[in-house]
């Protein structure tokens, strides 16, 4: 919302300067974003006569001007289609420069040498309007400096309102806020102005509303015998200032009030209503109607239409229609000043996607109880702008009256929230500047009426708001209370979920932060069969398109990101949350998964050892890892269900549930990344699972006080059993002090018996009691060989 | 030839006794290689006596294995030892150059934007709140609703919202997971929520669709305006030093009554600077008082019970915390960056 100072001074006095006012605003709420002078560069442009006007004896659009400045006569070639001798201009002289930067010199146009330039509004910036020269009264002083003739330049102040104040997106609502930040109050506006006596508008225009919920108030003046033209000077500039473009004298009255007052008013050709008749009614659903952009929209039951006797005229409170536009032959105005529901006019705005100043306005809620307030501003300016008549009676349906709300503020309440400490006295001296009126006040309870203008003062807390805003948050003191309810236990799942990053960092892995949206095409692998791609309805690009699916997507992602830099060896993981839509059921499965990445080589060729490539025993490795640290170690390995995996892969098993799995990516995948070379191995892991299964209760093992004895251990065993088993019948068969087993060789080949493998296991016992003897650990090992024996048909292996 | 327990047992004393008389009169690295073949080679006398051991009884042959695998294990630790005590010699010396780089280790990292969340995180926590997580596909009642944001409110333009079908959406900002701790425990409450967020942003050097944010509520009797500013003060000053000053703009939200922006001072201590826009200040987020509405939604008595909330963007402080200009570079995870963290 833009407004100027010059228009904000209309309305209240105050001696801030703009720097002042731009914080004083902000630290009311009322967010100053920008602030600046409009700066014209005026030197060398001067009022100038046009004497004489003949054709351009080489153009049929251009003229050759004879223009005085007083000082001189000056020979202009000019395109303007208003020329006319007698007229007076602006003049850009030799040497002066325009809004545009373009610095004006001698020139010869089509052959005839200008000297200078007679400009339009948009040339010096003024307003827009390009159409034309610049129009100036004829008893302005040739030769006067055009700075001097515009007076000071303005400063325009850019507002961010926030949606709970619509009174704001004003002029009046705004100087309202300065007069009850500085302590004034408003000026009052006069809305006097001739009517025509002893008509009757009944005669005129009758005005029915169907449905005083969505209509509340219809308001509405006739004034007859206009002149359609442009603005003044002042308005069209002024619009100019707040971003408005002139359009006419009458349409730009309509927004010079609406955003004085900020109630939207609307003018209707009166001779373009059919049958005398205003009618506010809903749509029909289905029904068509062409708005003032020429755009038309289809309509359901839900819209409120403004119609005559035959058709809708107006769509209510968002655009008028094309049907009852005001053009250049109009000459009666019905002037609409109304009061829609928000609900209503955003419901209707947003189906047909059509916000505009207005609906803007109506939607966030004007005044009900000001819009006769806000029709005779305009009638007044249509009667010294437009020379109109303006009848002396006119229309206003009120069918559902909106009255002030009235609100109990209790004074203990409102330094209880606030933290602070103010009487009664300190807290109504705020009220009159805003207009809250006082019903009575009794000891701590404080009876309000908040205006109707507001309609976000509903609740005490409202109220409470309003004295924290102008008492200013600044003076409300900080405290610092000790800790509350410290006794909460900490969140156990978030903390552990730190602990695995730390586990994860570690040992070596970068941690990496992806976004979680991704393409339908990237995420299809990944997507567990009978599940869908959870699709967003209204995605920005095909590239994010709906929810990560894996977080090995992710990562492959950052892998072909790093690899398109020159970066192939890497080693990354992230945690974080992937998701699907379900078939079975309504909704979504989100979850928290955990992934890693190697990629490309462990080492590089250096001076102590040759280059070494990532290998499935690498992130099997990483994987045993972190499941030790979480104190989970007996996970089993299975077939992999996820078509993304080479035959280089595993799934992990934990109390035999699915939780993850890991290994190579296969080739298809890696194409679809557009990786080209696949020496990429990953993990997923699903971290309910890892959280669930973690060890939760660490206690200390006593470390045993005697030595451990080291026995190694060769066997010969069919190829095909898996060594997880082997180990496992291992620890089940050596007794209590077997505390360690460590596979240290490993064999399938011509060396031995084909459909069996040599695997060698270096075993330690240890016992906490007493040294063991050699006896014990004998025993123990021949328990072992004749279990593993039985069990699988192993043997020793022979020297 | 069978051989019993006895005969191997004194074979393995005899070849100790031999063993330690060759060793001791080794002088150089060659000759203690040479001791090493005659006992440890594959046809050297150790390997001699494994094969011997098959020809033993079963009951017999562990005990012998464990006294064989002693000498053996004996025996390369002595060789070891000595072997070791020649490499103090000129040619070892020569060898060794203590600038060579070392072994290059692969070094883990956290990323920068979960670095700053985990300072956060260890900020709150050490004042008494707990952190709570929640899904980053929501419900509509969550994520808007039961904030007192209702279907066709002004204020939902805030909110430039991603729409998964049905009730779904992706949330706007974590304080659905307040809407959801609320409605599971009963005050007092203090509790932050970390974690992603998504608005229909189009990624530009300052905008993302995907942001992380943390929020936080406390909620008991008494609870006011002044202690909202206590503890965001408090927090400034622990993550920007103790001169890190606070300020306090009215706003608006529809689940905080009253409402507020706040700011942090910049670094450049008020003298006015880029990164400030001159203004000396960075705005960092919204902050209030709980709205009563939003306390009949989870059924707590706004007659007896009062809160605050406030949120931060974690991109914005670790913006400022790093200078890092570009938004977009957190999430392409190029490892040049993330090595520098």
């Amino acid at each position: 919302m833009k407004v100027t100072l010059k228009w904000l001074k209309e309305f209240v006095d105050f001696s801030l300067t703009p720097d002042e006012l731009a914080h004083a605003l902000t630290m009311a709420g009322l967010e100053v974003e920008e602030f600046y002078t409009e700066r014209h560069d005026f030197s060398k442009i001067v009022v100038g006569k046009v004497l004489s006007v003949e054709k351009h004896p080489n153009a049929d659009r251009l003229t050759v001007c004879t223009v005085d400045t007083g000082d001189g006569q000056f020979s202009v070639v000019c395109g303007a289609p208003n020329v006319s001798p007698g007229m007076l201009s602006p003049f850009a002289m030799n040497g002066g420069t325009v809004a545009n930067g373009m610095k004006i010199t001698s020139r010869e146009v089509r052959g005839v040498k200008s000297s200078g330039m007679l400009c339009s509004e948009a040339e010096l910036g003024l307003s827009e309007r390009a159409a034309g020269l610049m129009v100036l009264p004829e008893n302005t002083p040739v030769g006067l400096n055009m700075e001097d003739y515009v007076g000071n330049p303005d400063t325009v102040f850019d507002i961010s309102i926030t949606s709970n104040r619509p009174d704001c997106l004003s002029i009046i609502g705004i100087a309202r806020e300065i007069a009850a930040i500085t302590g004034t109050s408003l000026k009052k506006q006069k809305t006097t102005f001739a009517v025509t006596p002893q008509e009757n508008i009944d005669d005129y225009i009758k005005v029915d509303i169907k449905n005083s919920f969505k209509c509340a108030r219809y308001s509405g003046r006739l004034i007859q015998n206009v002149k359609i033209k442009p603005s003044p000077f002042w308005l069209a500039s002024r619009l100019h200032s707040v971003g408005i473009r002139s359009i006419n004298n009458v349409v730009d009255i309509t927004n010079y009030i609406m955003m004085e007052t900020s109630q939207p008013l609307h003018a209707f050709d009166y001779k373009k209503l059919a049958g005398k008749t205003i009618n506010v009614r809903e749509a029909v659903d289905g029904e068509k109607f062409v708005t003032l952009d020429e755009q038309e929209h289809i309509l359901d039951k839900e819209a409120l239409l403004i119609c005559d006797a035959e058709k809708p005229v107006a769509l209510a409170g968002i655009m008028g229609g094309l049907n009852s536009e005001v053009d250049n032959s109009t000459e009666t105005i019905f002037l609409e000043s109304a009061y829609f529901d928000p609900g209503n006019i955003r419901r209707t705005a947003k189906k047909i996607d059509l916000f505009t100043e207005s609906s803007r306005r109506f939607e966030r809620g004007t005044d009900p109880n000001g819009t006769v307030f806000a029709m005779d501003r305009a009638a007044k300016l249509m009667q010294e702008l437009a020379d109109g008549r303006v009848l002396s009676s006119f229309i206003d349906n009120y069918p559902r009256k909106i009255t002030p709300v009235e609100i109990d503020l209790s004074v203990k309440n409102t330094n209880k929230l606030l933290g602070t400490n103010l009487s009664a006295e300190n807290i109504t001296a705020y009220f009159p500047a805003l207009e809250i009126g006082i019903n009575k006040q009794e000891n701590d309870l404080i009876q309000i009426k908040a205006p109707t203008f507001r309609p976000d003062l509903t609740r005490e807390v409202d109220i409470i708001e309003e004295i924290a805003r102008l008492y200013n948050y600044d003076n409300i003191i900080p405290v610092l209370a000790p800790p509350v309810n410290q006794e909460q236990e900490a969140n156990q799942k978030v903390n552990f979920k730190d602990q695995v990053r730390h586990y994860l960092a570690g040992f070596g892995f970068k941690e990496t932060v992806a976004y979680s949206l991704v393409s339908e095409k990237l995420a299809e692998p990944f997507i567990p069969s009978k599940n869908e791609f959870a699709q967003l309805l209204n995605p920005i690009s095909r590239d994010m398109a709906g929810f990560r699916p894996s977080i090995l997507l992710s990562l492959l992602t950052t892998v072909a990101y790093n690899r398109n830099r020159q970066k192939s060896n890497l080693r990354l993981y992230e945690i974080g949350n992937v998701a699907w839509k379900d078939q079975q059921k309504e909704g979504f499965t989100e979850f928290t998964q955990i992934g890693g990445i190697l990629a490309g080589k462990s080492q590089e060729q250096s001076w102590y050892g040759p280059e070494e490539s990532y290998n499935f025993y690498d992130i099997k490795g990483a994987v045993a890892a972190l499941l030790h640290k979480c104190g989970i170690n007996g996970y089993e390995q299975g077939q992999v269900v996820e078509p993304f995996w080479d035959v280089e892969s595993s799934s992990i098993l934990i109390n035999g549930k699915y939780c993850g799995a890991f290994g190579k990516f296969n080739q298809d995948v890696c194409s679809l990344f557009k990786i080209k070379v696949a020496d990429i191995y990953g993990f997923f892991i699903n971290y309910e699972e890892l959280f669930e299964n973690r060890l939760k209760d660490k206690k200390y093992d006593p470390v045993s006080k005697f030595p451990s004895v080291p026995f190694d251990l060769a066997i010969l065993i069919d190829a095909n059993i898996a060594l997880h088993e082997i180990e496992k019948e291992i620890k089940n068969s050596a007794g209590p002090h077997l505390i360690k087993i460590r596979l240290f060789d490993f064999y399938k080949g011509e060396q031995v018996k084909k459909g069996k493998k040599s695997i060698a296991f270096s075993l330690t016992f240890s016992s906490k009691e007493c040294t063991l003897g050699d006896e014990e650990v004998e025993q123990a090992v021949n328990n072992v060989l004749a279990h593993l024996n039985k069990l699988f048909g192993a043997v020793l292996r022979p020297g | 030839m069978a051989e019993n327990l006895q005969t191997i047992i004194a074979q393995i004393s005899e070849i100790a006794a031999e063993f330690n008389k060759d060793i001791q009169q080794t002088k150089s690295r060659d000759d203690t290689e040479q001791v090493k073949v005659k006992f440890l080679s594959r046809k050297g006398v150790v390997q001699n006596l494994f094969v011997l051991l098959g020809t033993l009884e079963n009951q017999d042959r562990p005990r012998a294995g464990a006294e064989l695998n002693r000498l053996k294990n004996d025996i390369q630790n002595a060789i070891d030892e000595k072997l070791k005590s020649f490499q103090t010699g000129k040619r070892s010396i020569e060898l060794f150059d203590p600038t060579l780089p070392g072994k290059e280790y692969h070094i883990g990292s956290f990323h920068p934007l979960l670095q700053v969340l985990d300072e956060i995180k260890d900020i709150f926590v050490g004042m008494g709140f707990r952190i709570e997580e929640g899904n980053e596909i929501e419900t509509d009642y969550h994520n808007f609703e039961a904030l007192n944001i209702p279907p066709d409110h002004p204020s939902r333009d805030m909110h430039d919202t991603f729409y998964m079908g049905g009730k779904y959406l992706l949330r706007t900002h974590t304080s659905p997971v307040q809407i959801h701790t609320m409605e599971q425990q009963k005050p007092p409450i203090r509790m932050i929520a970390p974690g992603k967020c998504y608005r229909k942003d189009t990624p530009d050097a300052s905008h993302s669709p995907i942001f992380n944010q943390v929020e936080g509520l406390c909620v008991d009797k008494g609870v006011s305006f002044g202690d909202l500013k206590g503890v965001v003060q408090a927090f400034a000053q622990k993550m920007f030093g103790k001169d890190a000053k606070v300020r306090f703009r009215p706003s608006f939200f529809p689940f905080t009554e009253p409402s507020a922006e706040y700011d942090f001072s910049c670094f450049c201590k008020g003298k006015g600077c880029r990164v400030c826009k001159n203004t000396g200040w960075l705005e960092i987020s919204g902050a209030g008082m709980v709205d009563p509405a939003v306390f009949g939604f989870v059924d707590y008595d706004p007659q007896v019970y009062s809160g605050y909330a406030f949120g931060m963007g974690v991109e914005r402080i670790a913006m400022l915390k790093y200078r890092v200009n570009d938004i977009r570079i957190f999430y392409e995870n190029d490892v040049r960056f993330l090595e520098q963290f």
